[in-house]
């Protein structure tokens, strides 16, 4: 396996007797989406400060593209950076916002216009450039910031609840530049985000924060299948249901069953949901939907395990060469 | 991106771009796949001692660039606000007023009270409208997120304040001069061009005054952590310079038999006093009252000018120093 993007091992900083990151170790590879979730406090502000050489960690290791956080600038010319409060001075243009962004950031002078212009287009702010900043909506601020993270072909994306305060629109946009960066260029993406089925739908690992510690770590699809929790079924039979009902009800795992006309509604353990889909295929079923719980699930159960349980899941592990987030 | 990363990767980009026709988020990922990016060497550089004297130009080379930039955003923001505008007019009022409420009938004989009072009333003038445009730079940059914005580009802290600093000391200074050729103007017509020296040295020991003060209020600014504290610490500043500072040495030099090193370290101590001093001692009158005691101490204009040097760049020294603590 190639360097990781971004690596924290066993990351710690205080702040006085605050505590912000106890231990915290993740990695992100190249091209690698990441999703980052914990509550308010979890030490999440710190660890972007770490990233963008803000910080440096009390103690442990954190790189960002080979570099230290001691690096500074050096990181940051790799790093797009959007914060959660970006804000712009509202008497310039968001293309004037841009091209200084871009002339920060070295893009070569005979190539800037075309650039900024191309990431303007991009998220959908080329009718607007010219206008002034402080005339843009809060979803058309968020583009802008997002606009000035992308201007400097960043190696590491690094994106502070990026869609605080857009539309459904403008969330949707957002995800189908994050989709084209995470599936055609080799761009590492961290997103932190309060919005779990954004997490769920723009990441490819998500890691949960909490008490500054990873408290868990992986792939989307296994960390909810991890959860033990309820699968609902919601099915539509061409017949009466009154027998495939009792049937059901009656099979090991099923904690509860509804009967509305034809329709059904089965909640269930996992391992029973093989056994009420024979069930209701046998019976005739015409349509039928299966609910999995979300990473909202796995978020209240960590969240329920307190940061007690963290350890072993993070700074442990990763000093013995384990497995990381 | 060093500059030796950015060249093959814009020539890259350059075709992507050229080639490029949906304008959409797939366009721009194939932009920056077709970039490619730098591999992280700065360990290697860092292993020969001449790799690190090309990396320390690389970054000072960097600083100044970025304060550059900075800067030249700032003064573009100050000139939309009106910041510029507001000084020329505030300054053209100040000095056309003073011409003539010394009289229409300026002249050689009268020339040197006017000038005088250029001192005595701009000591009031210039510290507010310093003060003013500098008390939000940090804090208030810090309260609307653009701080966070530009911290998270690469650059250096150092550059943020010193371009803000910058930035609005040309839109400030430039204000000044403007405002100030129109009361010169006025006064040239009146008391004949011999008077121009004298008057453009009144001017620009003004704007050295107005940079002092302006240092200082981006130094408060950086200090704060409300804008509304950093208004009142500017206020304070004002307060203090202006009015109290000076009746406390008029009362210690009325009470006690002071050394006149005391006399000369209190003008030091304020930048109000040293363009006071910097104004009447070029200006052929007799100063009474605190200007008089003040003119009469032992400081040859080096040191004035020196003074005032180190009131801009101490506070703006300062205020980097206050933005590396500040959790932004």
């Amino acid at each position: 396996m190639s360097d990781p993007t971004i690596n924290v091992r066993n990351a710690r900083k205080s702040y006085g007797t605050v505590t912000a990151l106890d231990g915290a170790s993740l990695r992100v590879d190249r091209g690698e989406t990441l999703g980052l979730v914990g509550r308010n406090g979890a030490g999440k502000t710190t660890l972007f400060k770490l990233l963008v050489g803000h910080e440096t960690p009390d103690a442990g290791d954190v790189t960002v593209a080979g570099l230290s956080p001691e690096a500074g600038t050096a990181l940051r010319e790799r790093v797009g950076y959007l914060p959660e409060s970006a804000g712009f001075p509202p008497s310039l243009t968001g293309r004037e916002v841009l091209s200084f962004h871009a002339r920060v950031r070295e893009v070569a002078k005979d190539n800037r216009a075309r650039r900024v212009e191309r990431v303007l287009r991009t998220v959908g702010l080329a009718d607007a450039a010219d206008r002034a900043v402080g005339g843009y909506s809060n979803g058309m601020n968020r583009r802008l910031g997002l606009a000035t993270a992308l201007v400097g072909d960043p190696e590491v994306l690094l994106l502070d609840e990026p869609t605080a305060g857009l539309d459904p629109a403008g969330v949707a946009d957002f995800h189908a530049v994050v989709d084209a960066l995470a599936t055609e260029t080799d761009v590492s993406i961290l997103v932190t985000s309060h919005v779990l089925p954004e997490i769920e739908r723009l990441c490819d690992r998500v890691a949960v924060l909490e008490g500054g510690t990873i408290s868990v770590a992986g792939g989307v699809d296994d960390l909810r299948q991890s959860v033990a929790e309820t699968v609902s079924v919601d099915a539509t039979l061409a017949s009466d249901p009154t027998d495939v009902a009792a049937d059901i009800r009656d099979r090991a795992g099923v904690e509860s069953l509804e009967v509305d006309g034809h329709r059904l509604r089965v909640e269930c353990t996992r391992d029973a949901t093989f056994d009420v889909l024979d069930d209701l295929r046998a019976a005739g079923v015409e349509t039928f939907e299966v609910t999995e719980p979300g990473l909202d699930a796995v978020f209240r159960e960590q969240i329920a395990a307190g940061p007690a349980s963290h350890d072993s899941a993070s700074g442990d592990a990763a000093a013995d060469g384990g497995e990381r987030a | 991106m060093t500059t030796g990363d950015t060249a093959p990767r814009d020539a890259d980009e350059q075709t992507a771009a050229d080639t490029a026709t949906d304008g959409g988020a797939t366009a721009f990922a194939d932009e920056l796949a077709a970039g490619g990016h730098a591999d992280a060497d700065v360990d290697t550089a860092a292993d020969s001692a001449g790799a690190t004297v090309t990396a320390t130009r690389s970054a000072l080379r960097q600083t100044v660039r970025g304060t550059v930039e900075v800067a030249a955003r700032e003064y573009r923001v100050a000139v939309r606000r009106r910041w510029a505008i507001g000084v020329a007019v505030l300054f053209a009022l100040f000095s056309t007023a003073l011409v003539f409420l010394g009289g229409s009938d300026v002249g050689p004989q009268r020339v040197g009270a006017v000038l005088a009072s250029f001192a005595q009333v701009g000591v009031y003038v210039v510290p507010l409208a310093a003060l003013a445009a500098g008390y939000d730079a940090i804090v208030g940059a810090d309260e609307s997120g653009s701080l966070e914005m530009l911290l998270a580009l690469p650059l250096s802290n150092t550059a943020v304040v010193v371009g803000k600093f910058l930035g609005r000391a040309v839109a400030v200074g430039g204000g000044m001069l403007v405002g100030f050729a129109v009361g010169g103007a006025l006064l040239v017509r009146y008391a004949g061009v011999g008077v121009i020296g004298t008057y453009a040295w009144i001017t620009l020991a003004a704007v050295a005054a107005a940079m002092a003060f302006l240092g200082v209020s981006v130094l408060a600014s950086a200090l704060a952590t409300e804008k509304t504290r950093a208004l009142g610490a500017a206020l304070a500043a004002w307060v203090w310079f202006v009015l109290v500072h000076d009746l406390v040495v008029l009362g210690a030099v009325a009470s006690f038999d002071l050394p006149q090193w005391v006399v000369g370290a209190a003008v030091l101590a304020n930048p109000a006093d040293l363009f006071r001093v910097l104004v009447l001692r070029v200006v052929p009158t007799t100063a009474g009252g605190i200007a008089g005691v003040l003119t009469a101490a032992d400081l040859t204009m080096t040191m004035l000018l020196g003074a005032l040097a180190v009131w801009v760049v101490v506070p703006v020294a300062g205020a980097v120093l206050a933005l590396n603590r500040r959790s932004v």
